[in-house]
């Protein structure tokens, strides 16, 4: 895996988590929190989408993993994550939709990990 | 100040209701309810395509495990979609749902403890969840305690 890709998706994975726990807790809403989040969600998803396509290019490549098809499914679903996230949030806005998005950012930093684990040959 | 005594009339929602006919208790996918409903989206996802593979490409190598995964699978899928609906069915099929989880979980999660021998193939309940930082064991806790509290009209 490519490790600054890594670091960038599970930071800005974790600060979205922390950025939308925020909102929710201190019921921070409004135009800039809205900012802060799409501007976090847009960095990790980038980074996400980014990763996918260069684990899934080193796979093709002729990297071995366990098993191919979670790996497959973990950089498809990985990449579909925060879009679902914002989609249901966004559904019903109130001050909750920051912890709606907060849990899509720690999914993102948490399957980057079990990617790294399962790229590596550890899972 | 303090609700109108006039029994509960949905105040102009600005997203159309999925049922026409309106519940006389709160919905459990609004508000605080949508942060449960996406963390049980999450599992349901997880277990069901984590069980899916664990069927598909190595079903002999432990039958019952993976049956059990495939099962919790299901359990996750019925409970995301039934707290995600609102209605009086959807409201009893996820009470049904989140009480075999739970019942799941501490049945699975003594066994995996006391006979850990038939329990080596993890599923998402051995260890009471131990793999997924024990929030197999808090959900269904969480989830109970949601439905009662929005079964009374507010």
């Amino acid at each position: 895996m490519h490790a600054p890709l890594v670091a960038t998706v599970v930071t800005a994975g974790l600060l979205l988590a922390l950025a939308g726990a925020l909102v929710s807790l201190l019921d921070r809403t409004g135009r800039t929190a809205d900012r802060v989040l799409l501007l976090l969600a847009g960095v990790a998803e980038a980074a996400v989408v980014v990763q996918s396509g260069v684990a899934a290019a080193g796979l093709i490549g002729g990297h071995d993993v366990r098993s191919t098809p979670t790996f497959v499914a973990y950089l498809v679903g990985n990449a579909a994550v925060l879009p679902f996230a914002f989609a249901w949030a966004w559904a019903d806005r109130n001050r909750w939709s920051g912890a709606v998005i907060a849990i899509g950012g720690v999914t993102v930093a948490v399957m980057t990990g079990r990617l790294v684990m399962m790229w590596q040959g550890r899972a | 100040m303090g609700e109108p005594s006039v029994p509960p009339v949905p105040d102009a929602p600005s997203t159309p209701t999925p049922t026409p006919t309106p519940t006389p208790s709160a919905s459990t996918a609004r508000g605080a309810g949508r942060v449960l409903v996406a963390v049980y989206a999450v599992f349901a996802v997880a277990a069901a395509s984590r069980a899916s593979v664990q069927l598909a490409t190595r079903f002999h190598e432990a039958p019952l495990a993976y049956l059990l995964s495939a099962f919790s699978g299901a359990v996750y899928v019925v409970a995301t979609v039934s707290l995600a609906r609102s209605g009086v069915v959807a409201r009893r099929l996820a009470r049904a749902a989140v009480t075999t989880e739970l019942t799941g979980v501490l049945v699975v999660g003594t066994l995996s403890v006391v006979a850990p021998d038939d329990f080596r193939h993890p599923t998402v309940w051995s260890l009471y969840g131990i793999g997924y930082g024990f929030v197999p064991l808090v959900l269904p806790v969480v989830g109970l305690w949601w439905l009662r509290r929005t079964a009374t009209p507010r």
